[in-house]
């Protein structure tokens, strides 16, 4: 796959985006403007429907931007959707394998969708398999696993071609505590290596534990992006759970 | 194309090969015996009882039209089912967040189904010759007409099940429209024995031209001139690929 490299320094800028649907009644994105330096641990909080995963879709090329534009790593995501698309890996917060293949079959036909060899692709299933405890499950159909190893295979396949820009939208929400330990540790250690991570949760502990940089999104805008302490200090609050509720419980009370 | 987009293409075209040929029993065995109860059923049991048509035995007669509606019902029936199930599943969008290109995508989807009636197409033939004399008069006509009906109806079972929304959407356009125009475009008789209307009628069925050109190719007869026909299988199929990658590119019912 060609990949133009541009600008190396931000992993994601978004440029004014507006998403709507149902021509134009329902506004998803009111004008998105955000930046993702390279190698930030970056979240997103905001409640459900506040634009999180149309933002991500549209990132990915599952949702078409209706004006405004985004770019990974200086590709733009519908001009130069084929290296915007390479750099990034993505979790999606609804489990969409195919029933029908394995864990391992799941993990090969992905890798063959990013141009891998055989070859590569088959050390980076070993490796996955590891990590994410899959292994006694490699031959399993996604159907006949638990909810948890669902889980465990979405995020190895989206970690499967290496990706520099890595979109988990919710990856913990219903998972044991013995998942969530083993995701944050390695998330954190491919972070360290360079690793560029936007993070979607509604565990503001974790936002708050992992993320270095984060970002309020209500009503299909950006509220504000700070650091924990930049996010405390402009709202006035001791807890970034009190920033949370403070900035989207404001919005709620605006008149519809 | 480089070499990573081949291998990306080659991917998606490897799962859904997979997925048929890993449930054989459903869509390889079951179209095989279905097309031999017709050959036994109509040829052998009641063909007996019929007069030669245009010099052949019915049996052999039939033949074309039989193996000709293995390929259209094939075709169809693969890609339509496979492509809606993908929707329904979501797992479509692992291939959508990926950088093959759209046309990628179309050609796969399109191909697999008619890589399917092919194998099937093959097998019948094979068995069915070792079972009667089959001529073969105009190779090319018939290898021609039958790859080409096979390729204009796994375009329409991409575009069906790229617009459906419900299973029972893509079994009606089974039901109620092709198998009808097939039984009524002359698998198991020559127009030449209908009386009026219904013999101009049938020359508004587009399967009748495939079929007369099909037999043309095995038999030398044809109730039409198959090199228009050839023309006019030719002309429908490159408009409804050009349809389909019109629809793939906008991402229509993919990309929201």
């Amino acid at each position: 796959m060609s990949v133009t490299k541009k600008d190396e320094k931000l992993a994601l800028q978004v440029k004014g985006l507006k998403k709507t649907y149902n021509d134009g009644k329902v506004k998803a994105l009111k004008g998105i403007d955000l930046e993702i330096k390279s190698g930030q641990f970056f979240g997103l909080l905001g409640p459900n429907g506040a634009g999180k995963s149309t933002l991500i879709h549209t990132i990915m090329g599952l949702a078409k931007p209706t004006s405004g534009s985004a770019s990974v790593f200086g590709a733009d995501v519908v001009d130069d959707y084929q290296a915007a698309r390479t750099y990034a890996g993505f979790s999606p917060q609804d489990i969409n394998l195919d029933w029908f293949l394995t864990v391992e079959q799941t993990l090969d036909f992905h890798g063959g969708y990013y141009g891998m060899t055989k070859k590569e692709r088959a050390k980076r299933i070993d490796e996955l398999l590891k990590v994410f405890s899959l292994t006694e499950k490699k031959k399993s159909r996604a159907m006949f696993l638990s909810g948890g190893m669902k889980r465990r295979t979405v995020i190895a396949r989206a970690l499967m071609h290496r990706p520099k820009f890595l979109i988990l939208d919710e990856p913990t929400a219903g998972v044991d505590v013995e998942l969530r330990r083993d995701l944050w540790k390695y998330v954190q250690e491919i972070n360290k290596q360079g690793t560029t991570i936007l993070l979607t949760t509604h565990y503001i502990e974790e936002a708050e534990e992992l993320c270095d940089q984060i970002a309020l999104i209500n009503d299909g805008k950006i509220l504000k992006v700070g650091t924990v302490s930049e996010l405390k200090k402009a709202f006035k609050v001791k807890t970034l759970e009190d920033v949370y509720l403070k900035a989207t419980g404001d919005k709620q009370e605006t008149p519809v | 194309m480089s070499r990573g987009e081949w291998i990306g293409f080659y991917s998606l075209l490897r799962r859904e090969c997979y997925r048929f040929l890993s449930i054989p029993r459903q869509t390889v065995a079951g179209p095989l015996l279905e097309t031999f109860l017709y050959i036994s059923v109509f040829g052998a049991a009641l063909g007996s009882r019929i007069d030669q048509i245009h010099g052949v035995s019915y049996v052999v007669f039939i033949i074309p039209g039989l193996l000709l509606m293995s390929m259209i019902m094939n075709s169809y029936a693969n890609n339509s089912s496979s492509l809606f199930q993908q929707k329904m599943m979501h797992a479509i969008d692992d291939q959508l967040a990926s950088p093959v290109s759209n046309y990628s995508l179309l050609v796969a989807y399109t191909v697999a189904g008619l890589l399917r009636a092919l194998i099937i197409v093959t097998i019948a033939f094979a068995t069915a010759s070792l079972m009667v004399h089959l001529p073969m008069e105009h190779l090319w006509i018939f290898v021609l007409g039958l790859t080409l009906s096979g390729l204009f109806f796994a375009s329409i079972g991409v575009l069906v099940g790229l617009i459906s929304t419900t299973f029972d959407q893509i079994s009606s356009y089974q039901t109620f429209v092709l198998q009808p125009l097939i039984f009524l475009g002359g698998v198991f008789y020559s127009v030449a024995l209908l009386p009026e209307p219904f013999k101009t009628l049938t020359h508004f069925d587009p399967i009748f031209y495939m079929i007369n050109t099909v037999r043309y190719g095995m038999l030398g007869h044809s109730d039409v001139n198959p090199y228009w026909s050839l023309l006019a299988i030719t002309v429908a199929t490159i408009a409804i690929i050009t349809i389909n990658a019109h629809l793939f590119k906008r991402g229509y019912k993919l990309r929201s």
